[in-house]
């Protein structure tokens, strides 16, 4: 590497890193806590009731939608979703008839066994949904979500030229040296090296899928506008009857893809589906699988599924993002090591702002060495 | 990887390139199955932070430890 480009790398990683310092401090400390958000939730009593007794059958669908709407019979359902992991908590979204979007409708949390509805409560009622919100979006939203996704991409940036800059500096050094007895800032360099280049990959897997997801309302919005508003153009037939069970739609969208199950069910007349078609959106069952997405549309007045197809590769990119942001994939030891990363990626930060701070100041010097000539000297 | 003006897998990029091998096997394991695969994941995943932790540990000023 020329000196020239080795100056200009360490400038990318300066000014990447100085940029997003502040936002990471918060998103390595409401992060660290995240990691946990099943555990806390669980000891403030704020998780979902998914209580059903062995061998209790599900209720049909069809009634789980006539509870909801009975919160609000002015509204009809959009959207139901399925929990992945608790197999008992089921999300319907209602909106008015007219509603294609999913802005102005409201969200009605049952229990798939046994009907109970559980009111949804608003972020910032709960710890773990004031961290959540703060993490996500700064509590200014979908702008908040767009910068902290830019954020997230500068880090990616600093991760990258930090490895750059890192070959040239320990040329001549130990690998993991740290000279504490050599001042502040030697002390810092060396801690934010060892640190950094050994969670390297964590850091940068992380801070590239935390960009993805705070950039997934346009990466659905893509999907929806392009794909899937192709598939459901093919079926452009308007609703002429009535329509046949949200249960014979889910059957039938199961039955297209053998050994999967239900992700997602759009109601015709939004804009995830056709005008009088639903889109039934499966997934699997492993680790791997459940993040792949295959939908279905099912005609509402037959039950017969129209067409079949999966989900773009940027889908599933999206989708698998998640794990390995959250560190959900492996059990509490996995979210152990997350949380230890997210700790060490936190000295990191602050390390490299310390180096920053107490950077040689040799030009300043030289130009105000009139004013404070004494003072600066000592520090040199 | 390669090692810029060292030249190489030199001796500055060993440790590092062993550590981002084990990391970025250690995430797909736990993603690849379970039981095994989640053994495999925390075990390759703990190194770096072990390596961190040593690390520290060993050069903690007035530590008398000698060797890095």
């Amino acid at each position: 590497m020329t000196p020239a480009s080795l100056r200009g790398w360490r400038l990318v990683h300066r000014w990447t890193s100085l940029i997003c310092s502040a936002n990471l401090l918060i998103l390595c400390v409401t992060g660290l806590i995240l990691v946990f958000h099943h555990e806390i939730e669980h000891l403030m009593g704020e998780d979902l009731d998914s209580s059903y007794t062995e061998g209790q059958a599900r209720l049909p669908l069809q009634s789980l939608v006539d509870i909801a709407q009975k919160a609000d019979p002015a509204l009809v359902p959009k959207l139901l979703s399925f929990d992945p992991e608790d197999k008992a908590v089921n999300y319907i979204y209602l909106a008015k008839p007219e509603e294609r979007g999913f802005d102005l409708g409201r969200w009605v949390v049952l229990n798939g066994f046994t009907g109970a509805n559980q009111m949804l409560k608003q972020p910032e009622e709960t710890l773990v949904g004031f961290l959540l919100k703060l993490h996500v979006d700064l509590f200014t939203g979908f702008a908040g979500q767009m910068f902290v996704g830019m954020m997230g991409l500068l880090f990616v940036v600093s991760t990258v030229s930090g490895l750059v800059v890192y070959g040239p500096f320990m040329k001549k050094l130990a690998f993991g040296i740290l000279r504490f007895g050599r001042g502040t800032r030697i002390g810092s360099i060396d801690l934010h090296n060892l640190f950094g280049v050994a969670t390297l990959v964590w850091a940068f897997v992380v801070g590239l899928t935390g960009a993805i997801l705070s950039f997934s309302p346009l990466i659905t919005g893509y999907w929806q506008k392009t794909e899937l508003a192709a598939m459901t153009a093919r079926h452009p037939e308007p609703m002429t009857g009535p329509a046949v069970s949200i249960d014979r739609v889910a059957a039938s969208g199961l039955a297209a893809f053998p050994g999967k199950e239900l992700a997602f069910i759009a109601y015709p007349g939004n804009e995830y589906a056709g005008s009088r078609h639903f889109s039934v959106i499966v997934r699997g069952h492993t680790e791997l699988t459940q993040r792949l997405l295959s939908v279905a549309l099912v005609d509402a007045e037959t039950g017969v599924v129209a067409e079949a197809a999966g989900t773009p590769w940027y889908m599933t990119v999206l989708m698998l993002s998640g794990p390995f942001h959250f560190g959900d994939y492996g059990g509490l030891p996995l979210q152990i090591l997350w949380a230890l990363f997210t700790i060490v990626t936190g000295v990191v930060t602050v390390s490299g702002f310390v180096v920053w701070l107490k950077r040689p100041r040799a030009r300043s010097a030289s130009a105000n060495r009139g004013a404070s000539g004494a003072k600066l000297g000592s520090k040199a | 990887m390669t090692g810029g003006m060292t030249g190489g897998m030199s001796g500055v990029w060993r440790i590092p390139a062993a550590l981002a091998g084990l990391s970025v096997f250690g995430l797909a394991a736990a993603i690849l199955g379970d039981g095994v695969w989640d053994w495999l994941c925390w075990a390759t995943l703990a190194v770096p932070l072990a390596v961190c932790l040593v690390k520290l540990w060993r050069q903690w000023p007035g530590r008398q430890t000698a060797g890095v």
